[in-house]
């Protein structure tokens, strides 16, 4: 029998370019890598059994606390699956306001992706630009909520802050910085010889392969998902006239461009949420029931769903959360990977569909 | 050569040099508006228990009582800065960040309801419950052993031999009873509604 293996290379679950333990088995052929097998679980927190039997106050800080870079969107999707058993509705202006919040966090999220893409194909100068805009990002979060990471913003029937007057005039000079600021690095990313050779045509998954391996987020978009984005189908969104980036490479770098892109996205969502701003209250109050019920919301990551049951108290009977991240690392190491033509292409490629181990084993 | 000639050129600036040597990042402030722990204002606690049975943190906050005086205690290792307790307290007695601004800004409160449930297939009616109740015990001072009371006023007593809940407005969410119940039939359910305006204020 003819050995096609030479080594199994291990690359984790500690490694310098991973942000969390995950373990990738590459079977590599001289150089050229055949397959990768991914094998998570170095994380596990049983959070969802720490959620059963406790009310809202309480789950809503566990959810966020699932995902670290995200917490925004879990906080967001947990409270309007609440919202939507207990039939509660939300005042004009607290929706809008969650959408400010949840669009900031989607911009540090995915600076944050980006910079461990720079960080990873080593140009550490565009890595360490990029993480010096995220605190401008941050800085208005805190400015907003309190705080910088796990915000706890949203409750049913509202969120907890108003934006005073005087702040949203700072977070929309500060958002002008950061556009400018980012304008600049996508100028970088986007010319920069050497970063185009680590990054186009590599790691390349079409739009069949995409649709097939069912991945969400930037990763299916960058592939060329149409109706990919769950925020088309969120009626602030819709009011708010938003549209879906789409673009067709399938490579690393389409899945880097695709983030950039809806940074400034996001930046608009933001600049049109402040300025259109309605008048009016931000709590409308309610009570969370009993009922069942299963809610998406997009992540910076993609679609997060939330299926819970509650009892006739609003506590939470059984939950279960699907996290975005699953489908992308195994599409990831079936589609994107397989074949690749070095390890160092393994690493910048898995990276660059922004694995979020947390979340994933919650 | 060409290189050594830009570095030169580029670092004997003074204006480089002297930022080299006299650059210094701004001090490290915390802004104003960062939930840091709770810490106690000038107002008296009146000792409800808001602070305590909203908090989401186990142990975050506890009401200690000390000679005449309730005071509410914040264990930094436990809690985790959510806010909620300055939020809950209705006199004011916590302060964090901005947070007693803007909510007395906007009016802004939560209101709880607790609710007892009773499972009677795992109820053996021992009394537990009905005897460690703080209410129960401030109620009706005879209210000892198996459980039974002669007041009409307490929140539950054995009554034929099962429990029987009278008045369930009077809990407080304190869960003494949860605890102190071996086969957990008892259940308190902190109900939490966030509200605004005239509602908050009455």
């Amino acid at each position: 029998m003819k050995k096609t293996v030479d080594v199994s290379i291990p690359l984790g679950p500690v490694h310098p370019c991973w942000k969390e333990p995950v373990r990738l088995k590459c079977e590599t052929a001289g150089e050229r890598v055949l397959r990768v097998e991914v094998e998570l679980g170095y994380m596990k927190k049983g959070i969802e059994r720490i959620m059963r039997g406790r009310p809202w106050q309480e789950v809503m800080f566990l959810a966020e606390r699932v995902c670290g870079i995200c917490s925004v969107i879990h906080n967001m999707v947990f409270i309007e699956t609440m919202e939507e058993i207990s039939d509660i509705a939300v005042p004009p202006r607290a929706a809008y306001l969650r959408v400010i919040v949840n669009e900031l966090d989607r911009i540090a999220s995915h600076i944050l992706a980006n910079f461990s893409y720079c960080y990873t194909i080593e140009h550490e100068t565009l890595a360490m630009y990029l993480l010096n805009t995220r605190e401008i990002v941050l800085d208005n979060l805190e400015r907003i909520t309190g705080s910088r990471v796990n915000t706890a913003y949203m409750i049913p029937g509202g969120v907890r802050f108003d934006l005073l007057p005087e702040d949203a005039v700072t977070v929309l000079a500060d958002l002008d910085k950061v556009e400018e600021e980012m304008r600049r690095h996508t100028r970088i990313f986007e010319t920069g010889p050497l970063i185009a050779l680590r990054s186009k045509g590599i790691g390349v998954m079409d739009r069949e392969e995409a649709i097939r391996s069912h991945t969400v987020g930037p990763t299916a978009r960058a592939s060329g998902v149409p109706d990919s984005d769950l925020r088309l189908r969120h009626p602030t969104y819709q009011a708010l006239g938003f549209e879906q980036i789409t673009r067709t490479e399938g490579d690393n770098f389409a899945r880097i461009m695709v983030r950039f892109q809806e940074i400034f996205q996001s930046i608009d969502l933001i600049r049109k949420c402040v300025t259109t701003l309605p008048d009016g209250p931000i709590r409308g109050g309610g009570l969370c029931r009993a009922g069942e019920g299963s809610h998406s919301g997009e992540a910076p990551r993609g679609e997060l769903t939330y299926t819970i049951k509650t009892d006739e108290y609003g506590r939470v009977l059984d939950i279960a959360i699907r996290t975005p991240s699953i489908m992308n690392i195994e599409a990831c190491a079936h589609a994107m990977i397989a074949d690749a033509a070095s390890i160092a292409d393994v690493t910048s490629t898995f990276i660059s569909s922004d694995p979020c181990v947390a979340c994933n084993e919650r | 050569m060409r290189s050594i000639i830009y570095y030169v050129r580029e670092f004997l600036r003074p204006e480089w040099l002297k930022k080299f040597f006299f650059a210094k990042t701004a001090p490290l402030a915390t802004p104003s508006y960062f939930k840091d722990y709770p810490s106690l204002t000038e107002k008296e606690c009146t000792g409800c228990f808001a602070c305590m049975m909203i908090c989401p943190a186990p142990g975050g906050i506890v009401v200690l009582a000390k000679k005449d005086e309730w005071v509410p205690t914040v264990y930094p290792g436990h809690c985790i800065r959510c806010g909620l307790c300055v939020e809950a307290c209705p006199e004011g007695v916590l302060t964090s960040g901005r947070i007693l601004d803007v909510t007395r800004r906007d009016k802004t409160a939560f209101s709880s309801w607790y609710r007892l449930e009773v499972e009677d297939a795992l109820c053996m009616r021992c009394g537990n419950c009905c005897v460690s109740c703080p209410v129960n015990r401030q109620v009706d001072p005879q209210l000892a052993g198996t459980g039974t009371s002669s007041s009409d006023e307490v929140i539950m007593r054995i009554e034929g031999g099962r429990v029987r809940i009278l008045h369930e407005e009077k809990c407080t969410g304190c869960k003494t009873c949860e605890i102190n119940c071996p086969n957990s039939a008892i259940r308190v359910a902190r109900m939490v509604e966030g509200v605004q305006g005239e509602e908050a204020e009455a």
